[in-house]
């Protein structure tokens, strides 16, 4: 699995806020797990949950009890995950992403921190107001401060606002 | 081609065989009876032709055959349905109309056979029948088109002048009183010298008209002061309902209260005597006269504002441009305009107005712009939140926040608008279309979507912090 997936998932969730969904499922893999509780961690999504092709109760979102991956159900298994609003606006406007299965971006740990600034470096733009980016670090997907935090950079994921 | 032929040509030597074998055959009485060869005439559907015509299976009897149609039933009918006038019916029309209209009606019922309107009068039920069914004797108010029964309105009509208006109100309560009091009255002739008194009011000098109007009003004045005195029972003069009658039914007009078709009043003159030049705005004290056209009124009242604060908002044309419509009566300039107003604290509004009139689309647009004055979210009452961008057709705006002291490096409409809101540090960019009315309008669509810090932080859980003035112990700007 590589960035490919991470691309699919920045334009569906987008997609699925622009749509005013309240729920909606992402392939179940590692990574795109990592980029959904960066995303949870940063307050875009309200809750992630592993489940089988039906949406579990909304009701259970948070406290729900998935059944234990095994061999026999792991490929019918999806990622759902609760999108937010606030005011009638999408909290999630957009996600965009920046590396793409043919042309992948890393950022160095100085341009990260430029970048975090709102200044231009490693050709990516500075951050906007409101705006967070994601990396994929060895310390797992961060968003950039969590990975100025930890002085680490990465793969430039996507940028999210 | 070659392979047409032979059908064609077969095609019509049968038709031909068909005419001239049926020809000889239907001139035989027989031969009517007996089924007639299949027609080899055109059919317009592929299905198997009969080999005779249909009959159906029950056999229908015509009325003719029941005795229901013979001429004794006609005539019975007939006359039961339209019977002749009666010798008394005739006297009774004879009341109501003239010898020669009762000879015309008589002609009339003689012209129309009732076995003919029996047998031939029947209500129309073809494609082509009138929407309705009528004699034209009534008017459908929906159909028909309104009377005009009166004659056209006078077009020399005028208002009446006073000496006018003074004799139309004698005739008036001569008429209603028939002359009691009102018709001992003097006339206005009576007051004038001997040697006008034959000649038409209209050819009296102005000094003698003058004085003979004087002297006649106060002569009525005194009339009435003396009848006032005279009688304490006021019940003989007219009523109010009278009165009233007279003020509204009455033509103000020398037209001799004429009707008309027309249900509008008769339009006003120019300068109607008396009044002309006694029109004024509504002029509100609190203006201290700095409003003597009434400009701002109607604004001070949507908005709530005083005439001070309006003067001071800041009012300023960005964009003008001219379209010139081309029609029959040659080409019609048309002024557009967008204006804008601010306060310089915080509140931009944008007003598009469009006139023929450069004047007057101006200040419709200005006032619309106070009108339409919001409040613009600024950072720290210099620049705007982040970097804000708006499309408005082709045209793209980029407004990006600057550090204080930046100023405003920014073109001259947007440096007009920044201004009249009061933000003083904004870089900004138009990297595509540059028309000058889209700018304008996606600047202020920029400046109305700035990201807002506390919407995100409520919509994200999250804890957002300024952190500019948070080091180098604040010591910042």
């Amino acid at each position: 699995m590589g960035v490919h997936s991470i691309a699919n998932v920045c334009s569906h969730l987008q997609n699925a806020a622009r749509a005013r969904l309240g729920l909606t499922s992402l392939p179940n893999n590692k990574y795109n797990l990592a980029l959904a509780l960066a995303l949870h961690r940063a307050g875009f999504l309200s809750s992630v949950t592993r489940a089988g092709p039906h949406p579990p109760p909304q009701d259970q979102l948070l406290s729900f009890e998935p059944e234990p991956v095994t061999s026999a159900n792991v490929a019918t298994r999806r990622l759902w995950v609760g999108l937010k609003y606030w005011d009638n606006k999408p909290v999630l406007k957009s996600l965009k992403a920046i590396s793409k299965p043919s042309r992948s971006l890393r950022a160095s740990v100085a341009e990260l921190n430029q970048v975090a600034r709102g200044f231009e470096a490693a050709h990516l733009k500075g951050l906007n107001l409101g705006e967070c980016m994601f990396v994929s670090t060895d310390r797992g997907v961060l968003e950039v401060r969590e990975a100025l935090e930890r002085k680490v950079g990465g793969i430039v994921l996507c940028r999210v606002s | 081609m070659s392979a047409a032929r032979p059908a064609a040509r077969s095609l019509i030597s049968r038709r031909m065989t068909s005419a001239s074998v049926t020809a000889p055959l239907s001139s035989s009485p027989s031969s009517r009876l007996a089924p007639s060869a299949p027609s080899t005439c055109h059919h317009f559907h592929s299905s198997a032709q009969m080999a005779v015509r249909r009959r159906p299976r029950f056999r229908n009897i015509p009325a003719e055959e029941m005795g229901l149609v013979t001429d004794q039933k006609i005539d019975k009918w007939a006359a039961k349905k339209f019977p002749k006038y009666t010798p008394e019916e005739m006297q009774e029309l004879s009341k109501n109309y003239s010898p020669e209209q009762i000879a015309a009606l008589e002609a009339g019922e003689a012209s129309i056979d009732p076995r003919d309107l029996t047998i031939q009068g029947r209500l129309r039920t073809d494609s082509y029948r009138m929407p309705y069914i009528d004699d034209f004797a009534d008017i459908q108010p929906i159909i028909d088109k309104r009377p005009k029964r009166q004659p056209p309105p006078d077009p020399m009509a005028r208002f009446m002048n006073l000496d006018e208006f003074t004799e139309d109100l004698i005739q008036w309560s001569q008429d209603l009183k028939k002359g009691e009091k009102t018709g001992t009255l003097k006339r206005l002739e009576e007051f004038v010298p001997n040697k006008y008194k034959k000649a038409p009011e209209s050819e009296w000098p102005a000094e003698v008209k003058a004085e003979a109007v004087a002297k006649f009003s106060s002569y009525i004045e005194g009339e009435a002061f003396k009848e006032k005195l005279s009688t304490t029972d006021r019940s003989d003069g007219p009523s109010d309902s009278d009165v009233l009658e007279y003020i509204l039914e009455r033509s103000s007009m020398t037209d001799n209260n004429l009707k008309s078709n027309s249900f509008m009043a008769p339009a006003l003159p120019n300068k109607v005597p008396g009044v002309a030049g006694l029109y004024k705005n509504a002029v509100d004290p609190e203006d201290r006269g700095l409003d003597e056209e009434g400009v701002y009124q109607d604004l001070k009242k949507r908005t709530g504002m005083t005439l001070d604060q309006i003067l001071k908002i800041t009012v300023k044309t960005v964009v003008t441009r001219y379209v010139t419509n081309q029609t029959r009566l040659g080409k019609i300039q048309t002024c557009n305009i967008i204006a804008l107003a601010g306060n310089r604290d915080g509140w931009l509004g944008l007003g598009v107005a469009s006139s023929v009139e450069f004047q007057i689309a101006k200040r419709k647009a200005e006032l619309l712009a106070i009108q339409n004055m919001q409040p613009i979210r600024r950072y720290e009452d210099r620049t705007i939140y982040g970097n804000v961008e708006a499309k408005i057709s082709g045209t793209v705006v980029r407004l990006n926040a600057r550090p204080p002291g930046f100023g405003l490096r920014v073109s001259h409409r947007i440096f007009e608008m920044c201004r009249a809101a009061g933000i003083k540090d904004l870089a900004a960019t138009i990297p595509r279309s540059r028309n000058p009315m889209n700018t304008v309008k996606a600047v202020f669509e920029a400046l109305k979507n700035q990201p807002d810090p506390e919407e995100i932080a409520i919509g994200r859980g999250k804890k957002l912090v300024d952190v500019r003035k948070v080091y180098y112990g604040g010591q910042v700007y």
